[in-house]
C-alpha cells in the first residue's frame, strides 16, 4: 500500500508523443453562473499554478460543484473565462479540455468490470493492450483493489467504488484533475488513508488538482491553497496557514477555525498592536495591528486552540468553567465570562493541565492570534 | 408452464403441509393455479392433442408434415420474414422516437408519450382502415407525392409486403417506444458526461456507453414486436395481398372455411414453439454476452 510504484513521469498522451506528466496551470476569471435568478457562482476568479493542490471549501450549496462543472465544461458559465495552460477552454466541449474528473457520485460504467472501467480512458487514447493491462493493474494495486478487476461496480462497496473512480481518473494522468468530494462517502480511516494516497500521487506526478470538500480538516491536510466559498463567492483564497491565522472575513475565521467572536471597540493603537475594549467583560485585549479608527465597533476573533487559561484576573477576561470535555489529548472547555451574557467562550487546552468545571480561570491569548473584523451590525 | 406447475405440486414432507404458513400459502396460490389451469394449460394441451390426432383418433404426425411443406411452409417463412422486418423497423423508428422524446422537457415528453400511446386505444381494425385510406392510389400519401411530381408516383403501397410491414410496424411502435423510453430514461446521463470528461467523443460515447446500457431494452423490444407480429392477424389480412398470407390468416382459413381443426392446431403449436424459440434465443444471446465479458475481464 505504501509503495506507489509510479516511477518515471513519462507518459504517452493522446497523440502518441511522449510527454512529461506534469500538471498545467489553470486560471478562472470572473466566472459567473445563475440558475433562473439564483446566483450559484458569483464572479469567481483565481490563478492556480501548475502542480498545485487547490481545494474549494464551503458549506452545502455554496457553489463548489457548479464552479467545478464549469471548469470541466459540463455547465456553461453565463460569463467569464477559463484557461488551462495557455489555452482558452471556456467554450470547448468537455472531452476537448484534457481534464480528469472524479464525480461526487462515482459514476462508474455499470456494464463494465472494474478493469474495463479503469482501462476506458486508456483505450480512448489508443494505448497498446499490454501497456493498458500493466497500467490498470498498477493503478488498481495502488488503490488496494488488486483482486477486484473482474467485478462489476455493483458488486463493490461504496468505498471500493469510489476508489475505482479515483483510479479511472488517475490512470491516464491528465494534467489537471477535478475531484468533487471524492472521499465523501468513506469512513474516517479510509478517508485518511486515501487522502495520503491522493496527495502522494499528486506530488509525485506533479499533477494540478482541484478538490472539493466541506471537511475543513481534509482541506487543511491536503491543500497547497484553499478557496473558501460562501453563497457563490470566494471569500478568501490562500494557503491553509494564512486562512487559519489571518482570516480576512469573520466567515473564514468561523468556518476554518471555529473562532470565538467577542464584540468590542477599538481603544487605541499601540505600536505593532491594537487594543480593544471588550463589551462584555470590559477587559482589554491586545490584537494584531489593525487599521480601524479608535472607537470603531469590532468583532474580536480567536480560535479555541489559541486561547490559554491562566490565573483568574490575569487575562483579558475572567470567568467560570461551565463545561470541560476530554477529547483525547485535549480538553474542550466552555467558560462563562463574568458580566457576559453571550455564548460561552470555547477553549482547547492540552489535557492534564486542563481546567475543571466550576473553576475560575482567566483567559489570555497571544496578540498574533487575535484577529479583528469591523462589526457592520453594531452601531 | 406445465412443467413448473407439476414440479411445484408434490409437496415433500408432511411437516410442510402441516405448517400454518404453507396452508395459508396454498389458499393464496389457489386462484392463480386454477386460472392458469383453466385458461392456459388446458387450451394448450387440448390444442397439442388435437394436432397429434388423426381423423380416426389415432396418433399421427402428418398435420405437422403438412404444416411444414408446400404452401404452408412458404406461409410460415413469409410470417417469419415479415415479423423480422417489422421487428427491425419498429426498433429503428422506436429508437429514434424514444430518443427524441427523452430529450424533451418533462411536460412535452409526457405529451409526446400520450400521442404515441393513444392510438393504441383505438381498435386495430379502425387503424388499419385508416392506413388503407392513407396509402391507397388516391390516398393522402400518393396524392402528395404526385402533387410534388415525385417520379414514379403513385406508388403501390398496399396489398403487398410493403403495405403489411407499414401496417404492422405502426401497430408495434407504441410497444417499442414505451419500452425503449423507459430504458432510456433509466440511463444516467451523467455517465455520458463522465465518459466525455475522459476524452470520449460523441460517437464513442454512443457506441461504448449508451448502446450497451440500452442494449437489453433493445433486445426485449425487438423480441416483443417480433413475437407479436408472428401471430398478427387483422393488419396483414387487410393490407397484404395473397402472397403476404401470414400464419394466423392461414389458421383462420382452415378453421372457418375448411373446418380443418387438426391442421390448424398443428400450425398453432408451431407458432407457439417459434415464439418460445425466440424467447430462448434472446436469453441465450444475453447470457452469452455476459459470460464472454466475465471471461475477458479475468
Ligand atoms: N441544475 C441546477 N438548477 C438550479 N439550481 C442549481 C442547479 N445546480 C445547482 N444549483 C444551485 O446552485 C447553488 C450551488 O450549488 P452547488 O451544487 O454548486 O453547491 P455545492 O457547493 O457543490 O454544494 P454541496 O456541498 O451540497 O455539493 C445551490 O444553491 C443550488 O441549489
Ligand atoms: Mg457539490
Amino acid at each position: 500500500m505504501a509503495d506507489f510504484g509510479i516511477a518515471a513521469p513519462s507518459v504517452k498522451v493522446a497523440d502518441g508523443k511522449s510527454a512529461t506528466a506534469t500538471g498545467k496551470s489553470l486560471s478562472v476569471v470572473a466566472l459567473r453562473k445563475t440558475y433562473g435568478g439564483v446566483v450559484a457562482v458569483d464572479e469567481a476568479s483565481m490563478e492556480i499554478e501548475a502542480g498545485e493542490f487547490v481545494t474549494f471549501l464551503g458549506s452545502s450549496g455554496s457553489g463548489k460543484t457548479t464552479t467545478l462543472m464549469m471548469i470541466a465544461g459540463f455547465c456553461e458559465p453565463d460569463s467569464g473565462t477559463i484557461t488551462v495552460g495557455d489555452r482558452d477552454v471556456t467554450r470547448l466541449a468537455p472531452q476537448k479540455r484534457g481534464l480528469g474528473f472524479v464525480f461526487q457520485q462515482y459514476l462508474l460504467f455499470p456494464h463494465m468490470t472494474v478493469s474495463e472501467n479503469v482501462a476506458f480512458p486508456l483505450i480512448l487514447r489508443g494505448v497498446a493492450k499490454n501497456e493498458i493491462r500493466r497500467r490498470v493493474g498498477e493503478t488498481l494495486e495502488i488503490a488496494g483493489l488488486s483482486g477486484f478487476g473482474g467485478r462489476k461496480p455493483r458488486e463493490l462497496s461504496g468505498g471500493q467504488q469510489q476508489r475505482v473512480a479515483l483510479c479511472r481518473a488517475l490512470v491516464y494522468r491528465p494534467p489537471v484533475i477535478l475531484m468533487d468530494e471524492p472521499l465523501g462517502a468513506l469512513d474516517k480511516k479510509l478517508r485518511d488513508q486515501l487522502q495520503v494516497e491522493i496527495k502522494t500521487i499528486q506530488q509525485e506526478l506533479g499533477l494540478t488538482v482541484i478538490y472539493v470538500t466541506h471537511d475543513q480538516e481534509e482541506a487543511l491536510v491536503m491543500s497547497d491553497r484553499i478557496a473558501v466559498m460562501r453563497n457563490g463567492l470566494i471569500e478568501q483564497f490562500d494557503s491553509p496557514r494564512e486562512l487559519f491565522e489571518r482570516p480576512r472575513t469573520p466567515f473564514v475565521a468561523d468556518f476554518l477555525g471555529a473562532a470565538n467572536f467577542l464584540p468590542g471597540r477599538i481603544e487605541q493603537h499601540d505600536g505593532e498592536h491594537t487594543l480593544v475594549r471588550l463589551d462584555n467583560s470590559g477587559g482589554l485585549i491586545t490584537a494584531r495591528r489593525h487599521q480601524l479608527a479608535a472607537n470603531t465597533p469590532v468583532k474580536v476573533a480567536v480560535q479555541p486552540g489559541r486561547l490559554r487559561a491562566c490565573a483568574a484576573d490575569d487575562g483579558f477576561c475572567t470567568g467560570t468553567v461551565e463545561t470541560a470535555t476530554y477529547v483525547g489529548t485535549l480538553v474542550r472547555a466552555g467558560v462563562r465570562i463574568d458580566g457576559g451574557d453571550g455564548p460561552l467562550v470555547r477553549l482547547e487546552v492540552p489535557a492534564g493541565r486542563g481546567p475543571v468545571a466550576g473553576e475560575r480561570v482567566g483567559i489570555t491569548a497571544d496578540p498574533e492570534d487575535v484577529n479583528l473584523f469591523a462589526d457592520e451590525q453594531a452601531g | 408452464m406445465a412443467a413448473t406447475l407439476t414440479a411445484n405440486a408434490p409437496a415433500r414432507p408432511r411437516k410442510l403441509l402441516a405448517s400454518r404458513r404453507t396452508r395459508v400459502g396454498i389458499v393464496y396460490a389457489l386462484p392463480v393455479v386454477v386460472y392458469l389451469l383453466v385458461l392456459f394449460v388446458y387450451p394448450i394441451f387440448s390444442t397439442l392433442l388435437l394436432s397429434l390426432k388423426d381423423a380416426d383418433g389415432s396418433f399421427t404426425l402428418h398435420w405437422y408434415a403438412d404444416a411444414l411443406t408446400g404452401v404452408n411452409l412458404s406461409v410460415l417463412i413469409t410470417t417469419l420474414r415479415i415479423s423480422a422486418e417489422t421487428a427491425v423497423l419498429s426498433l429503428v423508428f422506436g429508437f429514434v422516437l424514444a430518443q427524441a422524446i427523452t430529450r424533451l422537457r418533462p411536460v412535452w415528453a409526457g405529451l409526446a408519450m400520450l400521442v404515441v400511446v393513444v392510438p393504441h386505444f383505438v381498435s386495430a381494425l379502425v387503424r388499419t382502415y385508416g392506413w388503407i385510406i392513407m396509402l391507397g392510389d388516391k390516398g393522402l400519401v400518393n396524392e402528395t407525392l404526385t402533387a410534388m411530381s415525385v417520379p414514379g408516383a403513385p406508388f403501390q403501397l398496399l396489398y403487398n409486403e410493403l403495405g403489411v410491414v407499414i401496417g404492422t410496424t405502426s401497430m408495434m411502435l407504441p410497444y417499442t417506444v414505451l419500452l425503449l423510453y423507459g430504458v432510456m430514461r433509466g440511463v444516467d446521463r451523467r455517465l455520458l458526461a463522465a465518459a466525455a470528461s475522459m476524452g470520449a467523443g460523441r460517437v464513442t460515447i454512443f457506441c461504448r456507453i449508451y448502446l450497451p446500457l440500452v442494449g437489453p431494452g433493445l433486445a426485449s423490444a425487438g423480441l416483443l414486436s417480433f413475437i407479436l407480429s408472428l401471430g398478427y392477424y387483422i393488419t396483414p389480412a387487410l393490407m397484404g395481398g395473397p402472397k403476404q398470407t401470414m400464419i394466423a390468416t392461414l389458421i383462420n382459413q382452415q378453421v372457418t372455411k375448411e373446418n380443418q381443426w387438426n391442421g390448424a392446431a398443428a400450425q398453432g403449436v408451431i407458432l407457439l414453439l417459434l415464439t418460445l424459440a425466440g424467447l430462448l434465443l434472446v436469453k441465450l444471446v444475453s447470457s452469452l454476452g455476459a459470460s464472454r465479458k466475465k471471461r475477458s475481464a479475468s
